[in-house]
């Protein structure tokens, strides 16, 4: 019971629009497609699980040791400061890794990405929650935590996307697969396309539009700190 | 390209926020009032410059030499997060107001995002160390110019009556894709008009 609603945690209830909106903010940007969506959902998915997972076994080795070298990183003013750094290196290295596989497998996605690729190290959804995940040792508990967090991204990133994509150029971009040639065009949409959405200003909009939908759905009342606007 | 050419192009026709949709959580995030905005926008426009000039010496004095190149990401995240802490410490010494009233730490995950991006873009730009810089702080200008615009559109949807579920955050996001279209006026026509007369 309790890994399942740590697991909906991250997909409905704890996902806070603020705290998705922020690591969607980069994201967003390579959100003209599907396809690319899709891609970046990949990346941000296996790195955020992957950072964990080394986090949570680093957190083991760490309290394993007794006094040893490592006895300053424990404690002290620094500790936090080189935890975080850290996790740092971790999440770029991954980050990197999966660079490299986009190259390899997938050329063209890998240039559509862009700059967007090596940001996904500082995402804000990857490290939002380094200093609970170096606290927490239970590893299921944090891949499932990760998982729900990655999931609930990949929905967000995958909405924006089709709202653009669908009403900004009236086709939906997928893999080819035999006879589909990987392009979906919409009857209607796709000879007169509100192209504006295909911007970085439509983006913006239409981000804005579904945080304020998903908290009309959720009628919640706006948490203070998000009114002020420290998100 | 000229020296012209690269100041509008990192401050207005692709800016990092606006064009690029990078560091848009310090901009949109930034506690109110426009002080704040100001401290903010000048503390990650400087993180920024510094990071194109560190992101330069990084990738053409190590990586390229070295044939590393695949090591870009992880060298540059960790030179950036490094240059925010510095300059972090160096803020906690000669202004520890405008930290305050900046409200999170300035080595924060959102300011790397900008400055991560920043760098990236300079290098793919593949100019020598002089125009990284100029192209960083252009960045950087075309950054601050967007804060305080931003905050102080804020200001104003304080006191208006807006939707519920759109105050905050949604309202403040839409406002920054309205102001991205307001600089869609500076495209690359723009550009090439002011560089070779009207």
């Amino acid at each position: 019971m309790k890994s399942r609603s740590l697991a909906r945690r991250g997909i409905l209830n704890g996902n806070p629009v603020a705290m998705v909106l922020v690591g969607l903010c980069p994201a967003a940007a390579v959100t003209t497609r599907v396809i690319d969506a899709l891609w970046m959902s990949v990346g941000v998915f296996s790195v955020l699980l992957l950072t964990r997972v080394c986090l949570s076994l680093l957190s083991l080795l760490r309290d394993g040791e007794s006094a040893g070298p490592s006895a300053d990183l424990r404690g002290g003013e620094g500790a936090p400061r080189i935890r975080w750094l850290g996790a740092l290196l971790i999440a770029s290295c991954l980050t990197a890794s999966f660079e490299l596989v986009l190259l390899a497998f997938a050329p063209e996605e890998s240039a559509s990405l862009g700059i967007y690729a090596p940001l996904i190290a500082v995402n804000c959804i990857v490290l939002d929650r380094v200093e609970p995940a170096a606290g927490g040792k239970h590893i299921p508990t944090a891949l499932l935590d990760a998982c729900g967090l990655g999931l609930g991204f990949a929905f967000a990133l995958l909405l924006i996307a089709a709202v653009r994509e669908v009403l900004g150029a009236g086709t939906i971009t997928l893999f080819p697969a035999g006879t589909f040639g990987g392009t979906i065009e919409i009857p209607g949409l796709s000879s007169a396309p509100a192209r504006a959405l295909g911007y970085a200003g439509g983006g913006l909009i239409c981000l804005g539009y579904l945080a304020g939908l998903s908290r009309l759905l959720r009628r919640r009342p706006v948490p203070a700190a998000e009114e002020a606007g420290t998100a | 390209m000229s020296w012209l050419g690269i100041i509008l192009t990192f401050s207005l026709v692709d800016n990092v926020v606006l064009s690029r949709m990078l560091g848009i959580c310090p901009c949109v995030g930034a506690p109110r009032g426009m002080k704040s905005a100001l401290g903010v926008g000048a503390a990650t426009a400087l993180l920024m410059s510094v990071s194109a000039l560190a992101g330069w010496m990084i990738q053409s004095l190590v990586l390229d030499p070295l044939g590393v190149g695949f090591l870009r990401t992880p060298a540059f995240v960790l030179s950036v997060a490094c240059l925010a802490w510095i300059l972090e410490a160096l803020a906690r010494r000669t202004a520890p107001d405008l930290l305050r009233a900046a409200g999170f730490p300035v080595a924060g995950i959102a300011l790397n995002c900008a400055a991560l991006g920043a760098a990236l873009l300079v290098v793919k730009g593949g100019f020598g160390a002089l125009g990284s810089l100029v192209a960083g702080l252009s960045a950087g200008a075309g950054f601050f110019i967007v804060t305080v615009l931003l905050s102080a559109i804020r200001d104003r949807l304080e006191v208006e009556k807006v939707p519920e579920p759109l105050r905050g955050l949604p309202l403040h996001l839409i406002s920054a894709g309205l102001l991205a279209f307001a600089f869609v006026a500076f495209d690359r026509a723009f550009l090439a008009r002011m560089l070779h007369g009207w």
